[in-house]
């Protein structure tokens, strides 16, 4: 996938967590875009480690910033003590439409994430995109809810276990639908 | 009796403080290459007063990393929440290691550049590698642990390579909330030391004033701080991640406004200036050519041996043969026959197609000849303008609700196409009559 087709579908994805009543700031799109790169099966192309609020990728925080150079997003604050969210502009609509057959591959997926994701906070994505990448990071051996919660709140002593072991649970949930899915 | 703080001069800070054991560091034959390496690359062939080191500026990151380090840990600037999510800030005996890390990895985080500060580490360096692993690598070899060995606390080389590298970097290495905002006092986007110690120093050596700022009073009004709240999650139990960041005071946000235009303006004037960045990619040609297959080596020993001196030298030397090739490239830069900017990115273009310098470079190279045509394109890295600040009424809220100036503060982005000197006015002429035609909208290509 190239760089503009990535925009695109970027813009899908951001245009649908909207929708979804997301208010979109960056890490509800880091999180959203981490489920779509493990969830979709084709890869879009950012690498994630995990550091602010769960997985996060550095090569998304600048895509964002380079789409917003060229145009296509505007980043805006709506109220006073919130964080800022990301729009996209009638440019980067414009601009989506333009790549049909990107989107006819990843339209699914992006609408599957945004459905689970777009009514949740940034505390609640922090400890779902977590759960998930606990749940990778040792897929083979298939550990049960409760070593998996304990390893969250080994890496992200803020998150208690009642909340990690919930967050574990809605994860496998989301799993096992995006598996009937395909 | 023997000194055991030792000063330095320097024209930003004033003196550097360092102990006898951090001499140590910079006495070693990694840190003394640094006397060699140009901060800015060629810009004072543009800029002639540029000619400042890496070794001064480590110098200063280390400087400045502890003062930095001294105020966010200040009992007075903590609270009792971070006190309970940053266990690490009431412990004496781990403050004063993690004081020495901060300061020794600060010294270190610049050991792997390439000479001439190289940003074109991609074609010169072999697949997977780039300064920061090359720092990793000399942090960890056998001279450097003999020093990390030596200190007192001894130094473990992953805390080092943590803080001196940062997460993006080093992806193998999991990080703590504290080794994190450790790691973002020396590399963060926002108020990382090693940006406040180039915009000041960078700016002081070219001749320009868009660089300076209070970063004194920056620096006094940094604190470690929740994130901002967020629209969607005022729910209950849902609200903000707990997760603990640097910010700043709102006292100090006029100062944090005023680095972050700094950045602006000596990106767009100084580092993105077209013939600084023409000698850049001149300069990759020639080392291209020059250098044993094309690379610089990664064993640390290879690495050590080139500096500037080495390439400038060879420069000179080549320059002066009567051939093509190799001489040509040198050249270019020794007698100044660099290649001019015949198109630049401007917004009607960007509108229609956002790769529109890539078309540019296409057609020109389609035209003219590869040979004769070279492409250089940027768009500013990181995050928007947005940090947590500490309110009077003890609120955190986004730095973007605060301030205007934040706002409007416009991306880094920057594209050329170049040609050789000759080639100029004819190039001109033809993308004044084919530039519709070359640059159309952009889409999804038939494949």
């Amino acid at each position: 996938m190239n760089r503009m087709q990535r925009a695109a579908v970027l813009l899908a994805l951001i245009n649908k967590l909207r929708e979804g009543g997301s208010w979109c700031g960056e890490t509800h799109i880091q999180k959203a875009v981490y489920f779509l790169e493990k969830l979709s099966g084709t890869s879009i192309g950012y690498d994630f480690i995990l550091y602010k609020h769960g997985p996060f990728s550095f090569e998304l925080r600048d895509e964002l910033t380079a789409m917003r150079a060229d145009g296509l997003l505007d980043l805006k604050v709506q109220a006073a003590s919130y964080g800022p969210c990301f729009i996209p502009t009638e440019l980067g609509l414009k601009f989506m439409k333009r790549f049909p057959r990107t989107m006819g591959v990843h339209m699914r997926t992006v609408e599957f994430v945004t459905s689970h994701l777009s009514s949740h906070g940034v505390a609640s994505l922090e400890r779902l995109a977590t759960a998930l990448y606990v749940t990778e990071e040792d897929k083979e051996a298939g550990k049960g809810v409760d070593s998996r919660a304990e390893r969250i709140h080994e890496l992200k002593p803020h998150i208690d276990l009642p909340q990690a072991k919930q967050a574990v649970k809605t994860v496998d949930q989301i799993i096992k639908q995006a598996g009937a899915r395909s | 009796m023997a000194k055991n703080i030792h000063e330095i001069r320097d024209p930003i800070h004033v003196f550097i403080r360092m102990s006898t054991e951090e001499r140590k560091i910079v006495d070693s034959a990694p840190f003394q290459r640094l006397r060699h390496i140009h901060q800015l690359a060629l810009t004072y062939l543009t800029y002639p007063g540029a000619t400042h080191k890496r070794f001064e500026h480590s110098l200063g990151v280390m400087e400045l990393a502890s003062r930095v380090f001294d105020v966010v840990t200040h009992p007075d600037a903590v609270t009792d929440e971070i006190r309970e999510l940053v266990p690490e800030i009431t412990n004496p005996d781990k403050l004063k290691y993690w004081r020495c890390v901060i300061r020794v990895a600060a010294l270190c985080h610049d050991l792997g550049h390439l000479p001439f500060s190289h940003a074109a580490e991609s074609a010169l360096l072999p697949p997977g590698w780039d300064h920061e692993r090359l720092t990793v690598e000399i942090i960890k070899s056998p001279e450097m642990q003999g020093v990390w060995d030596s200190l007192t606390p001894p130094l473990r080389p992953d805390d080092i390579i943590k803080l001196a590298v940062g997460p993006k970097k080093v992806k193998d290495l999991r990080f703590s909330d504290w080794e994190a905002i450790l790691a973002e006092i020396i590399v963060g986007d926002a108020f990382g030391v090693d940006r406040i110690d180039y915009l000041l120093r960078d700016s002081y050596h070219a001749g320009v004033a868009y660089g300076r700022f209070d970063h004194y009073r920056l620096i006094d009004t940094l604190r470690i701080l929740h994130p901002p709240a967020n629209a969607k999650d005022g729910k209950k139990g849902d609200q903000v991640s707990r997760e603990p960041v640097l910010g700043v005071e709102e006292g100090g946000l006029h100062s944090a406004e005023a680095l972050l235009l700094a950045r602006y303006f000596m990106y767009s004037q100084v580092y993105f200036h077209p013939v600084r960045r023409i000698y850049d990619i001149h300069l990759k040609d020639f080392l291209e050519a020059w250098l044993p297959g094309g690379k610089f080596p990664i064993d640390v020993p290879g690495h050590l041996s080139y500096t500037d001196n080495e390439v400038t030298a060879a420069l000179r030397q080549v320059a002066v043969a009567a051939s093509d090739g190799p001489p040509e490239l040198a050249r270019r830069i020794i007698c100044r026959e660099h290649f001019k900017a015949v198109y630049q990115r401007n917004p009607e273009d960007v509108e229609l197609n956002p790769d529109a310098v890539n078309c540019i470079y296409g057609a020109a190279v389609a035209q003219f000849g590869s040979e004769n045509v070279r492409m250089d394109s940027y768009t500013q890295r990181g995050g928007g303008p947005d940090f947590p600040v500490l309110t009077p009424d003890r609120r955190v809220v986004s730095s973007l609700s605060l301030s205007q100036t934040l706002k409007s503060l416009p991306v880094v982005a920057v594209d050329y196409v170049f040609v050789r000197p000759s080639l100029r006015d004819g190039a001109a002429k033809w993308l004044e009559q084919n530039r519709s035609s070359i640059i159309s909208e952009a889409k999804e290509s038939e494949s």
